[in-house]
């Protein structure tokens, strides 16, 4: 009979942690969608919301807005935090739910720069900073949430399916995505449908909110609160006392700015090169980066189970160590398959087209040049260049250097080379599961019950939000410096990797010296 | 071990420190050679974001690993 109601309790244990770890992930699982669907939509975001003159500073501008919405992240999780370790986990990242799928609605709502004028990429660059906000509420919620009602010997394992929920949320806007955009059309796509996949969000917000309605508070923090024991100034506490503040430091500096870095190099850097450095046309390189993260992703649970066994900090430093080791190989390899410079062209396949039309007082006269190469590569680029038809004019558009070319290449991989490149994106993600897997577990057994939610956000989002956030901009600008001149292509297309390579090699010195590897218990205050 | 933590207190600590004029330095030799609006929103990410937090916690982690703070953690 004893044993009957001890298998049904643990049964019930069972069950309830699974659903813990469900509403937390679908609800963080969707907060990460809601954010990538706006980096992954960068190009025509800015496109339509910014001044369409200078194409590149539109860009930059859409970064700028992509990095405000990382380097918010702390401030959510200063402000969140200290919410959550003083009025509760559970309506915490309730809040920070709603806000998310609020903001990203309302981005899908907003009319272009050419209906509205600057007030759209102000709204655009408000709701930006929301979104930014709500996140940096999100992940400590969630993980502490779930850390919280975790056995010990397994706090690893179930906080990985947190772990997993940023790379899914990638996923997910990708797929998305993808799928609009090839049911629309291109034209549609960029006209209105890119709207789509910000609209879906309220859908999916409306049931994860639903689930997390349903939950009881965490039973640590519960505990606490009964006992009069909460935090009544969680920042102070965490960031003024020195003994916290050493802990918040070594988090940031030997773990969370390495995993920051590896992890967007491993899946947006990697989308980003595919497509600009190697030209790798938009599905094909959507589809090498998605099928290589839905093959990672059960990684994170290996890692993090992993991790309850032989501890947490080898595993995070063996990943920034080979990743450290590996970018450059790996991107080489990647450079050299995808980019056509070195590839032999058959030149009998070559196709060139040309064609010239009138626009009003404008002519413009559009190229097209097909060429195969030997390994089976395809590529297309077409140049079209839009000149007034009257001479003189012409003359001094040119004498000013304003008559610039749009050129669009696109590359199309081969079966073979493609499965190749699936393969060596793969192999980027393995080190992101590495580093990222057990890495909630790690920094919710570093702070006590009381303080957690605000000590642990902080690091993860100054990490992952500000040194993971800014690899793009700082990458691009790594490489655009090795031009010679501004016409001539890069001499070294690899130098974007050199601001995550010096970042995780610090974090790999200061992790491996500085952390332990023994867990402690999250239950001592 | 606790002598090498120390240590490299002192290089983490000097890091932190001259990361300031070297990223400063920099640019303001690039805005001042190119004032494009590009290289204005570039380094002013750098200097007011990215900058003060790595010299400030690289400082003061190192000033802690210098005296000892994290000689007990193994």
């Amino acid at each position: 009979m004893a044993h009957n109601v001890s298998a049904v309790s643990q049964n019930e244990e069972v069950t309830s942690t699974r659903r813990v770890i469900a509403a937390s992930s679908v609800g963080t699982l969707i907060e990460w969608y809601d954010f990538y669907i706006f980096g992954s939509l960068a190009k025509i975001i800015s496109e339509q919301f910014f001044p369409k003159d200078n194409p590149t500073a539109a860009l930059l501008a859409t970064l700028a807005t992509f990095a405000a919405g990382f380097v918010v992240r702390p401030f959510g999780a200063l402000f969140f935090g200290r919410l959550g370790d003083i009025i509760g986990r559970k309506y915490t990242f309730l809040v920070t739910l709603i806000i998310m799928g609020g903001s990203t609605f309302v981005i899908g709502l907003v009319p272009g720069y050419a209906q509205i004028g600057f007030v759209a990429p102000a709204i655009v660059f408000v709701l930006r900073l929301l979104q930014g906000l709500a996140l940096g509420g999100e992940y400590g919620g969630a993980a502490t949430y779930v850390a919280e009602h975790s056995p010990a010997d397994k706090r690893g394992f179930w906080t990985s399916f947190i772990q997993t929920t940023a790379t899914f949320g990638l996923f997910i806007s990708l797929g998305v995505i993808l799928i609009v955009r090839q049911s629309l059309g291109l034209e549609k796509f960029n006209d209105w449908g890119w709207r789509v996949p910000f609209l879906l969000s309220i859908f999916l917000v409306a049931i994860s909110v639903y689930i997390r309605m349903k939950m009881s508070e965490s039973p640590l923090f519960a505990k606490l609160k009964k006992e009069g024991k909460t935090s009544s100034n969680p920042l102070a506490e965490s960031f003024q006392k020195k003994d916290n503040l050493k802990m918040v430091l070594i988090a940031l500096l030997g773990a969370t700015a390495g995993q920051g870095v590896v992890w967007y190099t491993g899946q947006f850097y990697a989308l980003s090169f595919l497509q600009n450095a190697c030209n790798i046309e938009f599905v094909q390189s959507n589809i090498i980066i998605s099928v290589a993260l839905i093959i990672g992703t059960p990684f994170f649970v290996i890692f993090g189970a992993l991790s309850d066994k032989i501890g947490r900090k080898w595993i995070m430093m063996a990943g920034m160590l080979v990743a450290v080791v590996a970018y450059r190989p790996i991107y080489t390899v990647m450079y050299d398959m995808g980019s056509v410079k070195k590839k032999i062209e058959v030149k009998d396949k070559t196709v060139v087209e040309h064609k010239a039309e009138l626009k009003g007082a404008d002519s413009l006269k559009t190229t097209i040049t097909k060429k195969t190469f030997e390994d089976g590569t395809t590529y297309k680029e077409v140049k079209k260049e839009k000149f007034p038809v009257d001479p003189v004019k012409k003359a001094e558009l040119v004498a000013a250097k304003k008559l610039k070319p749009d050129v669009k290449k696109e590359t199309t991989l081969p079966q073979d080379i493609f499965y190749k490149m699936i393969g060596l994106v793969l192999i980027q993600v393995i080190f992101v599961t590495m580093v990222y897997g057990p890495i909630a577990a790690f920094l919710v057994e570093l702070f006590p019950t009381r303080i957690r939610y605000t000590s642990m956000s902080l690091p993860y989002h100054i990490g992952n939000g500000v040194f993971g956030g800014l690899v793009p901009l700082i990458s691009t600008r790594l490489v655009e410096a090795t031009r010679l001149t501004p016409d001539t292509p890069p001499t070294d297309p690899l130098a974007g990797l050199w601001y995550p390579i010096i970042i995780a090699a610090v974090c790999f010195v200061i992790g491996s010296l500085y952390i332990t590897n023994r867990p402690t218990d999250v239950d001592v205050e | 071990m606790s002598v090498i933590k120390k240590l490299f207190g002192i290089v983490w600590a000097a890091m932190g420190l001259g990361i300031i004029p070297l990223v400063v330095m920099r640019a303001m030799q690039e805005i001042g050679a190119k004032p494009t609006e590009e290289n204005w929103i570039f380094w002013s990410i750098v200097i007011v974001v990215l900058m003060p937090i790595i010299s400030f916690s690289l400082i003061t982690f190192g000033v802690f690993a210098l005296k000892g703070e994290y000689d007990s953690i193994d």
